[in-house]
């Protein structure tokens, strides 16, 4: 069993992803394994009024529902917010929002932020992060959005012991309050796509994934592709050369992200 | 054969006569990952003095000794001190049996005082590694980081040379690179980097051809395997690009490989 927590449809205006649709991700969660998958919608991200991008999300995946989890993108700062969120918890089937405060320019600690947090909380939906969409090496010239740090996140979800986090597309979670034991009262998953430097059975360059298992546990992380933008293959080799014990690997592979959905 | 054609080492020891622990590290990964030889450069405090590139090499030179066609080396230097880095690319050659020439961003490759180098590394028969990207936004730390565009003008200028375009996954606009090699048959792209961007190997073949593609890793270990086995290739070109191509590389400086 594998469920992926970070997976797209759509379109992202800077380069052509290898697939958009519904179908797509099914037929690439076939070839790597993987059951379910937490969707959103890539294209929503760049959209003025992100609701449109859930719209083509539910169109989408509304016929796969057993594979399929809808996340929304929602956009604090735009007009009627709260009635997108209804909509797409209570019609759509959402059991989760991802955030992109950089991009929508908000602050997860500002008044907007909070609100949607203590919004989706209350819906019992997952407040899932992006720390970044794409490398910012490779931004465009139109582009210049910062990363989301872990330590937002990580504060974030201490100053809401009643929300679910999942931040995708991330490391150093070893430097923010997810690893100081206590802090985040809430339940949250890490998904750690990122860290690259990566070293197999050793220490000494900063095996980031063994670290976060050893520091925050082993029931914190979760599987994450980052498909269509990035390639499974990565994470799905790091866990092969980890060779973690087996109730480690099913926690990670799985059982927290079925957690989480809970 | 697996070959990764961009690795970095640190030199020194624990010691207690062994290497450091940041070395035996490349070496565990390498090993676990199935990867048979690392192309490695150990880079000293930039912009780089005569002292600091030649112990840099000196400390390589010793891994090279130890672990015979495990590790094989490039030769840093700071093409600004002309004489002494020609010098010292010959020595490391000819002397410590070095693969290639690792070039960081003291200088555009571009750069006239680049082209003893070039000329040297074109002598002996050994390819250039050049740390290279394009960003759309300045580098300030960077100022004179080679892009794809100046691989490809140098090799227009010295179409014998071996050139590599280091790190397509660690270089920013990688569609950029990518298109700004294709006129430039001379020059290798190395797949290294941190970026696992889905595409960007696929593109990478279609538009250069797989036998100008380098796998590497640059100590991004599980990206730099995952992507070369991720790539929508014919099993015969991903061996290739996992290390045939650097083999025919490395066979052009006399016929000996690893």
């Amino acid at each position: 069993m594998l469920v992926d927590t970070n997976t797209y449809i759509g379109h992202w205006a800077f380069r052509p992803l290898p697939w958009h649709t519904a179908d797509d991700l099914l037929r690439a969660m076939d070839a790597h394994g993987i059951d379910r998958a937490f969707v959103s919608s890539a294209s929503a991200i760049l959209y003025r009024n992100s609701h449109a991008g859930n719209e083509e999300l539910h169109a989408e995946a509304r016929a796969h529902p057993d594979r399929l989890v809808p996340f929304a993108v929602i956009n604090p700062t735009y007009a009627d917010w709260q009635h997108d969120l209804a909509i797409c918890h209570e019609e759509f089937g959402a059991r989760g929002v991802r955030l992109y405060p950089k991009y929508h320019r908000y602050q997860l600690s500002d008044a907007n932020g909070k609100a949607l947090i203590r919004e989706a909380a209350a819906r019992k939906m997952i407040i899932s992060v992006p720390l970044r969409v794409e490398d910012n090496r490779q931004r465009s010239w139109l582009l210049d959005v910062p990363d989301v740090t872990a330590a937002e996140v990580a504060d974030a979800a201490k100053a809401h012991p009643e929300a679910r986090f999942l931040p995708v597309n991330g490391f150093g979670y070893l430097r923010s309050a997810f690893a100081e034991e206590g802090s985040v009262q809430g339940d949250f998953g890490l998904e750690m796509l990122r860290p690259a430097i990566f070293m197999g059975r050793s220490n000494a360059l900063g095996q980031e994934i063994q670290r976060t298992i050893e520091k925050i546990g082993a029931d914190h992380v979760v599987f994450g592709s980052g498909m269509p933008f990035t390639i499974p293959e990565v994470l799905l080799l790091k866990l092969e050369v980890l060779n973690l014990p087996k109730e480690a690997s099913e926690a990670i592979r799985w059982r927290n992200a079925v957690r989480l959905l809970e | 054969m697996v070959i990764d054609c961009h690795a970095h080492l640190s030199g020194g020891g624990d010691g207690k006569g062994g290497i450091s622990p940041y070395d035996e590290d490349v070496l565990e990964a390498a090993d676990s990952l199935g990867i048979d030889a690392i192309c490695a450069s150990i880079l000293c405090e930039r912009p780089a003095s005569v002292e600091g590139f030649q112990e840099s090499n000196r400390k390589l030179a010793e891994l090279v000794r130890r672990f015979p066609g495990k590790v094989l080396g490039y030769a840093f230097v700071n093409p600004g001190h002309q004489r002494a880095a020609i010098d010292e690319v010959r020595r490391c050659v000819e002397e410590f049996g070095f693969i290639g020439v690792k070039l960081y961003n003291e200088y555009k490759c571009t750069d006239p005082v680049v082209w003893p180098i070039v000329e040297t590394a074109i002598a002996l028969r050994v390819p250039i590694l050049e740390h290279a990207g394009h960003s759309h936004f300045p580098i300030p730390r960077q100022p004179n980081i080679s892009d794809g565009g100046d691989l490809a003008e140098l090799a227009r200028r010295y179409p014998e040379a071996m050139l590599i375009c280091g790190h397509i996954g660690g270089g920013g606009d990688w569609e950029w690179t990518i298109k700004a090699l294709r006129s430039a048959p001379g020059v290798y792209l190395d797949t290294s980097g941190s970026v696992f961007d889905d595409g960007m190997i696929d593109m990478a073949a279609r538009v250069l051809g797989t036998d100008r593609l380098l796998f590497g890793c640059d100590i991004s270990w599980s990206a730099g395997i995952a992507k070369v086995r991720a790539a929508h290739l014919p099993e015969e070109a991903k061996r290739m690009v996992l290390g045939g191509n650097m083999e025919k590389i490395l066979a052009r400086r006399g016929g000996k490989t690893c």
